[in-house]
């Protein structure tokens, strides 16, 4: 007890720590001054003071009063950028609660300058200088009972994925902006929420911190979803929920099981991945968790046949919930299943490898393109065109060679950006004519020509033009799958031709909606009289447009980056499944103190 | 240390209810016997947390009314924990009774004596006290389900309860009574002493062995009813939906929280050891296909309600299944430190499951007026946009239910699914996630009604109710949610240590 009051004396003239400490003796004032009934101040001042005494005497009472936060915020030097990340925008959503409702305007200029700052602190990442294993790691001890840590790093794998979000969420808002106009304080508050959620699942390292950020991405989209969607948001909204969270459970179960395992074998806890790593399972074991994690991520993804919500999803959503759905989230589910499908469960992602690609090749590239064919609804066609490109970006992961894993991360990155710039097109003339009906539309290059010749560019883009970002990111995966007779077995060569044949299917049904929409007699007198783009649409798809010839132009520039980490991370992984698998659980010694954040030793 | 404070807990709020009866009958203003009853809760649980604070009932001043009433850690945590949910439904009685015109000062003196009932059920160590520590509790409780005379809803509730009640009290007298005739003793560690000594126990006659298995499923049975499990449910919905809600969240939280801390002494306690649980009653798998059972059904009936208290009620049906996940775990197979932790697991639970619980039903409360009650999702529609300050709460505690980062009920579960994996029971751990995803269902349509939904026109609509009663509850119940929540070390050390305490 004394130390405690020595304590709480020291830090006194500290404001910080001391309103650190203090917040549950004000926390119980406040609350008395809320009791009830009370007209008089006095009263009401004297309660405040009576509970405010008696949690202070609590407070003091208890044994070695230690306040947990203070750890949390214990200050270091400069590398905490990768917190700053998350927390920017965590706390820019808390700053946009605090601004009236009516005062739309300021809403958007704050939700535009916290995202603003993220740029800005994404821009320091490029000073970043790629180095073996993780870059910019942090951790803070979070619950030390569970071996819970707030670890969160990054590397060439993540590295893009985090500019992309970066960079489309400020897409999605702004072009959103021209046509939310109802609760425009929760759509950003939501948004920026989003942001940080996503961020964080994209660095964090610890499996606890990762399920936490997972889930809390959740949230927020079935909001955006629910609230600012089509006719059918509700229904749309919930089957997304329901379908992710029965999958994140799944994930949780093989979660807890396996750092059960670890300290049952260490005795001590931890949910880092890079300490989980070290375990070695038998082949039975490994499958079972590896289901568990691969349909969490599967779903995310979503491949054939848990695919279904998509659709429904990304045609209910507000323009710029689809937009960042297609371009962010999605890519989580690509990205989980490397950093801990093929990261923890080595012997079973490669065995289960080779049926998954094929799955990949019928059921995502082939049949989503076949599904896109068919379809009237634009935006319904762009849903499935994702499915489509997401197996490509999952066959260049299940092939795992340099090649076909780079080109599977470049795609992701192509993939936000021309279908983020699809959906940003679609909500255009969506916003117009409110139809996304393909027979209510014909000729409109004439009325809207900026507008045809944007989309012209990004549907390049999207079937893979050679000089644009697609064609690159398809190239590679395509050639990395025909080459990867180790991993894809016999069949990756028909794999490989598969996918090529989705390329021509892709190609169909872009432009065929292309023809139909843009060209062509312009027959219906509703579209003779459309607006081309507005200043602020303009200024949303700029981006986008340098994007998809930078990369397409350029792309040493991008595959430079992953280059070390995705060559380190597969010729871990290739070492790892070609050992035999142990009979029951072991242990493999923790890696040499001089290189502690290095995830495989040279 | 003196034995009237190793008792000031249970001493405290009898004395708190004696006076509170007192003050009904001889003073005109009623307004106040809320902020009484809260002050008692709170200064009995802070009596609970000053014990625990000088390190725990010595062992010479417990041996006093030792096996009869325990005075362990265990309890002690029970105790500031159960008065806890009995301060803040104390508060939600404040606000809700004189709103709906039913503001008689016995409420809180029923509340008060039932309370009383249940700390000594978490704390007796002995089937008699416990018979009637259970009678003391469900005699307050009755009468407050039929709180609302005039209301048929709450006289189906209470007599539905109170007769079921009544079976189930009479079949763990049964048990008890077999058990005594078995072992010849009462004393829940006597009864282990005498199960466990010898292959078969040191029974004088292994042909008693039946009565001993039959005794066990009776005690079971009896205690299985008070936590609403399936398939002795069938009175919960009623009772739940008929009583006024200040009560619905008192049963909820406490009367399921103090049934629970007795089957966890029971079970773990009398027929914990290895060698019984396998063979005198093989407890456990009987408990975990209640679980199932228990989660599957509540889960799947809940998504068909309209109503939404019906709904809560069906909530804390299946939250019933959850805790008797952690049950099993904590049996822990017969490893100490599992079964340690595994404890540790429920009485976090518990304890997250308290704040949440109630204060979704404050939420309810603070949602309808009188004459404009919430009743069906349909009157909430829209509620989040005319009156987001009365919506958020019930968001919030909603999220929390279903078990979603970073809230207090994502905690409890991954704990408890967390014993129950390492506790070898798989399986059950994956049944009750996939049910944790059910149920994001209902607890979504509320969110759904309240942010996304306009109500039709002419429909009724709900209008919240002002009361700094309820909102002080809510601050309250949500400050610690979060707290349990973002930082849940320490309580998480503290049910660790009252768990260790269970012997």
């Amino acid at each position: 007890m004394q130390p405690a009051v020595a304590q709480a004396q020291q830090s006194m003239p500290v404001i910080g720590p001391f309103l650190a400490k203090m917040w549950p003796v004000l926390a119980a004032g406040a609350a008395g001054a809320l009791v009830p009934r009370r007209d008089s101040r006095s009263e009401r001042f004297w309660f405040a003071v009576a509970a405010a005494l008696a949690v202070l005497f609590l407070t003091l009472l208890w044994p070695d009063a230690k306040v947990a936060a203070e750890e949390a915020t214990a200050t270091g030097e400069y590398p905490h950028l990768l917190s700053w990340l998350i927390a920017i925008p965590v706390f820019g959503a808390l700053a946009v609660l605090f601004v009236p409702r009516q005062a739309t305007r300021a809403v958007q200029v704050i939700t535009m300058l916290v995202m603003a700052a993220e740029i800005v602190a994404t821009c320091l990442l490029f000073k970043v200088t790629p180095k073996e294993g993780f870059w910019l790691e942090e951790t803070v001890e979070w619950i030390p009972a569970w071996g819970i840590k707030y670890h969160v790093a990054l590397d060439g794998i993540s590295y893009w994925l985090i500019v992309l979000t970066s960079i489309l969420t400020p897409v999605a808002v702004f072009v959103s902006f021209g046509s939310i106009k109802t609760r425009l304080k929760d759509f950003c508050f939501a948004f920026l929420l989003l942001q940080g959620a996503m961020v964080g699942s994209l660095v964090a390292l610890d499996l606890f911190l990762f399920y936490v950020m997972w889930e809390a991405m959740l949230i927020p989209m079935y909001v955006l979803i629910g609230v600012w969607g089509g006719v059918d948001r509700i229904k749309a909204s919930i089957k997304f929920f329901i379908y992710t969270m029965a999958g994140s459970m799944l994930m949780l179960a093989a979660i807890l099981w396996i750092v059960f395992k670890y300290r049952a074998l260490s005795g001590t806890m931890s949910f880092d991945l890079v300490d989980l790593q070290r375990l070695g399972l038998p082949l039975v074991t490994q499958k079972w968790l590896f289901a568990g994690f691969a349909i969490a991520f599967l779903i995310k993804v979503p491949m054939f046949p848990v695919h279904t919500w998509l659709p429904d999803a990304h045609t209910q959503a507000p323009t710029g919930g689809s937009i960042i759905l297609a371009a962010v989230m999605l890519k989580l589910g690509c990205y989980g299943y490397i950093r801990f499908g093929m990261g923890l469960f080595p012997h079973a992602a490669h065995e289960a490898g080779a049926t998954l690609a094929g799955v990949a090749v019928v059921g995502g590239i082939i049949y989503g393109a076949l599904c896109a064919l068919k379809q009237n609804d634009i935006k319904r066609l762009v849903a499935y065109s994702s499915v489509s490109h997401l197996g490509y970006v999952m066959l260049g992961i299940f092939a795992g060679n340099p090649a076909s894993m780079e080109g599977a991360i470049l795609q992701m990155v192509n993939h936000g950006i021309s279908t983020g710039a699809l959906f940003l097109l679609v909500g255009v003339i969506y916003d117009r004519r409110h139809t996304r009906d393909v027979a209510e539309y014909g000729g409109i290059a004439k009325a809207m020509p900026w507008f045809a010749a944007v989309w012209v560019i990004v549907t390049f883009s999207s079937i893979g033009l050679p000089g644009t970002n697609g064609f690159i990111g398809e190239w590679l995966v395509i050639s990395g799958a025909f080459m990867s007779k180790g991993t894809l077995g016999q069949w990756g060569r028909s794999q490989a031709i598969g996918a090529a044949i989705g390329v021509i299917l892709g190609a169909a049904y872009m432009l065929t909606v292309t023809q139909k929409v843009f060209f062509g007699p312009l027959d219906n007198p509703k579209n003779k009289r459309l607006p081309d783009l507005t200043r602020r649409e303009a200024i949303a798809l700029a981006p986008l447009i340098v994007l998809v010839f930078a990369i397409g132009l350029f792309p040493r520039v991008f595959t430079e980056r992953m280059h070390g980490s995705v060559a380190a991370f597969l010729q871990d992984h290739t070492m790892r499944y070609s050992a035999t698998p142990p009979e029951k659980p072991v242990l493999a010694p923790p890696p040499a103190p001089a290189a502690p954040a290095a995830k495989a030793g040279e | 240390m003196s034995i009237w404070f190793a008792l000031s807990p249970i001493l405290v709020l009898a004395v708190g209810a004696l006076g509170l009866m007192m003050a009904d009958a001889f003073s005109k203003s009623r307004s106040d016997l809320a902020l009484g009853s809260f002050i008692t809760f709170l200064s009995a649980g802070l009596f609970a947390v000053a014990l625990w604070i000088m390190g725990g009932v010595p062992a010479e001043t417990a041996k006093l009314v030792a096996p009869w009433i325990i005075l362990d850690k265990f309890t002690l945590f029970f105790e500031a924990t159960l008065c806890l949910g009995g301060a803040i439904s104390s508060l939600l009685a404040g606000g809700y009774l004189p709103e709906h015109d039913l503001d008689r000062g016995e409420f809180y003196a029923l509340m008060l004596l039932s309370a009383i009932g249940a700390l000594l059920l978490a704390a007796a160590g002995e089937i008699l006290a416990l018979f009637i520590g259970l009678e003391t509790m469900s005699l307050g409780v009755y009468a407050m389900t039929a709180f609302r005379r005039t209301n048929p809803r709450s006289a189906e509730g209470a007599l539905k309860y109170f007769l079921l009640g009544s079976f189930a009290a009479a079949l763990l007298l049964y048990g008890g009574a077999l058990l005594y005739g078995a072992t010849g003793t009462t004393s829940l560690t006597g009864i282990r002493d005498a199960l466990t000594s010898g292959q078969f126990g040191s029974l004088r006659d292994p042909s008693r062995l039946p009565m001993v298995v039959l005794s066990m499923v009776f005690i079971l049975v009896g205690l299985a009813f008070k936590v609403s499990a399936v398939p002795f449910h069938m009175w919960t919905p009623d009772a739940y939906q008929g009583a006024p809600t200040p009560a619905t969240a008192f049963m909820s939280v406490v009367v399921k929280g103090a049934a629970l801390a007795t089957m966890m002494r029971v079970m773990l306690v009398a027929f914990g050891d290895k060698g019984s649980a396998s063979w005198a009653s093989g407890w456990p798998p009987v408990v975990a296909g209640l679980a199932i059972a228990t989660m599957v059904v509540a889960n799947l009936i809940a998504i068909r309600q309209e109503n939404v208290k019906r709904m809560l009620a069906y909530s804390s049906i299946a939250h019933a299944g959850y805790l008797l996940v952690g049950l099993v775990a904590s049996w822990g197979s017969g490893n100490p430190q599992v079964a340690a932790e595994g404890r540790a697991a429920l009485l976090f639970y518990i304890l997250q499951y308290t704040v949440t619980q109630a204060g979704a039903f404050g939420a309810l409360i603070l949602c309808g007026s009188r004459g404009r009650e919430a009743v069906s999702y349909e009157d909430l529609a829209g509620l989040g946009r005319r009156h987001p300050a009365a919506a958020l709460p019930f968001a919030v505690f909603c999220v929390s239910l279903a078990g979603i980062p970073p809230t207090a009920g994502f905690f409890g579960k991954l704990y408890i699914f967390r014993a129950a994996i390492e506790g070898g029971f798989t399986g059950l751990a994956v049944i009750g996630l996939l049910n944790s995803a059910l149920s994001v269902y209902y607890y979504l349509r509320v969110l759904v009604y309240l942010y996304m939904r306009e109500p039709a026109p002419g429909a009724p609509q709900a209008i919240p109710m002002r009361s700094g009663y309820v909102t002080a509850a809510l601050v309250l119940a949500g400050v610690l949610l979060l707290y349990f929540g973002l930082l849940p070390g320490r309580s998480l050390e503290m049910a660790l240590s009252a768990a260790k305490s269970l012997i």
